[in-house]
């Protein structure tokens, strides 16, 4: 029942001011610890503590991204990569809700696909590497595919258990005023579980990348998993160092992505 | 003679789960005139929900029939607002549900809202309310759709004790002025006796009408009031003895 715009007591204003401090506390240090960490490691490889053949370094990464820059291939690689992660999510989440309604809806198909589903869940999706390149061929679409299959059972299942959780009473009170089964699901099934949307976004971001990145180690010809394969078939290691770093940012970036989304989504809801 | 709003004939219901059968309800027959407030007060288990599930048209009796001449408007313990929907959506959702959201009943959804002191809150979401006048909100939500009979399923049992005398007021207060026939479900004998105009007392479950009582109050409809009349103590311990009897 608060109020916007009212006047702060001189505690409040104090309390408000060593939050901010703690803040800036907490960034100054993640950013410190990185710097150290990047700091320490270019300079035990200077002064020859460890060798920069084996764990590269910093500087060399930074030379290898300009080298691969200056060959034309360094946003050919990530594109490719980026490209196949996105499109495998997007299909992940997509098919994944469909399915998930689709079981909510029919209890009967859900009690009859429920043991493939577990099953699905608990086999270990690169074993079905060699039949993938045996289907799909060497390029871009066996690695969709294998994007595809990580992300998809996870978010069918987290999404149907959402669906299934949803609070009893609320639906006891939508059929009280006479919902039909599709107004349950739109008025209350859907908004209820955007909370749980938002996590399985998350949990599917790190799925999509472990599904392009195992499918480049597979087959391909080109992206960042190419290159840290690549790379270590022929002991170019900065080359594999400079592939995960990427890789870093790309799934920061896209995690945060989400976040961003989550806080346009879910803002008025209660916490 | 009045209307009858909702009639109960002969109504058993039977449960049925894996383990077996239960009986809910046995040869349940009353009913209810228009602008009744009568209260169903019963042992915890008995099948009161039940009762109410049968009334609003959710069960089907396994015997017997329900009627119903007028639409049902139902509200629960909980309030069940929607936590993303602002005060003033959660109002229109069963005009949403009966596709009769019109510029009509949405005024007139409103209207209500704002003569039952919930104009301000209109806006806000449910969350940002206290729990008295979020049971407020519900209560203007079931009112929304105009309906001819409320059921009432303790709707007052998950609030605190002083929020509770206040709300049970109000509420009572709204009822009564917008001259609505209500069914209210209650293990509490002294809110059944507050409120009411007529008390039936139920059986252990399988639950039956063992007592139906017209309460003796007069013109006082108010709660508070009432509890300081001299008979409701005398109710109060008739009640008791055959709830507990």
């Amino acid at each position: 029942m608060m109020k916007k715009k009212q006047s702060y007591s001189a505690e409040h204003a104090r309390f408000l001011k060593k939050r901010r401090k703690n803040l800036v506390l907490v960034w100054s240090l993640r950013i410190g610890l990185l710097l150290l960490i990047l700091g320490l490691w270019e300079l035990s490889t200077q002064l020859g503590w460890v060798d920069s053949f084996l764990v590269s370094s910093p500087s060399r990464i930074g030379k290898t991204i300009a080298s691969l820059y200056r060959d034309g291939t360094l946003f050919y690689h990530i594109g490719t990569t980026l490209w196949e992660t996105l499109v495998g999510f997007v299909l992940a989440v997509v098919l994944g809700y469909a399915i998930a309604l689709a079981l909510w809806w029919s209890e009967t198909l859900r009690k009859v696909l429920e043991p493939y589903i577990v099953v699905l869940n608990a086999l270990p999706k690169i074993a079905l590497g060699p039949l993938i390149i045996i289907w799909f061929g060497t390029g871009s679409k066996a690695i969709l595919f294998m994007t595809l299959i990580v992300g998809l059972i996870v978010a069918i299942m987290h999404m149907l258990s959402a669906f299934i959780a949803t609070d009893h009473n609320k639906i006891l009170l939508l059929r009280s005023m006479g919902a039909s089964k599709l107004q349950i699901l739109t008025k209350l099934v859907v908004p209820s579980s955007v909370p749980s949307f938002i996590s399985m976004l998350k949990i599917n971001v790190g799925m999509a990348w472990i599904g392009s990145i195992m499918g480049e180690y597979i087959v391909s010809r080109a992206g960042l998993g190419y290159l840290i394969v690549y790379g270590g078939q022929v002991f170019k290691l900065d080359l594999v160092m400079t592939s995960t770093c990427i890789l870093c940012i790309l799934a920061a970036g896209m995690y945060f992505l989400v976040v961003l989304l989550e806080k346009l989504l879910v803002k008025n809801s209660e916490s | 003679m009045k209307k009858e709003m909702l009639q109960f004939s002969d109504v058993s219901l039977i449960y049925h789960t894996k383990r077996g059968e239960t009986k809910a309800a046995e040869h349940l027959t009353f009913t209810i005139a228009e602008g009744e407030f009568v209260a169903v007060i019963g042992p915890s288990g008995c099948g009161k929900t039940t009762l109410l599930s049968l009334a609003a048209g959710l069960l089907k009796p396994s015997e017997g029939t329900v009627e119903r001449h007028g639409s049902c408007g139902y509200m629960l313990q909980k309030d069940e607002l929607f936590p993303w929907r602002t005060i003033e959506k959660n109002i229109y959702l069963p005009l949403e549900i009966k596709r009769q959201k019109t510029a009509q009943n949405m005024e007139r959804a409103r209207a209500l809202a704002e003569k039952y002191g919930l104009g301000d809150f209109l806006q806000s979401y449910p969350s940002q309310l206290s729990g008295g006048m979020r049971q407020r909100a519900a209560l203007i939500r079931t009112l929304a759709t105009d309906p001819d009979v409320l059921l009432l399923d303790e709707p007052f049992s998950a609030l605190d004790y002083q929020t509770r005398l206040n709300v049970t007021e109000d509420v009572s207060e709204i009822i009564r002025s917008e001259g609505k026939t209500a069914l209210l479900i209650t293990h509490d004998i002294s809110e059944a006796i507050s409120l009411a105009d007529r008390v039936l007392v139920l059986s252990k479950r399988p639950a039956r009408v063992t007592f139906t009582h017209q309460l003796d109050f007069g013109d006082v409809v108010n709660p508070l009031k009432r509890r300081e009349m001299s008979s409701f103590s005398g109710w109060f311990e008739i009640l008791w003895k055959e709830l507990n009897g």
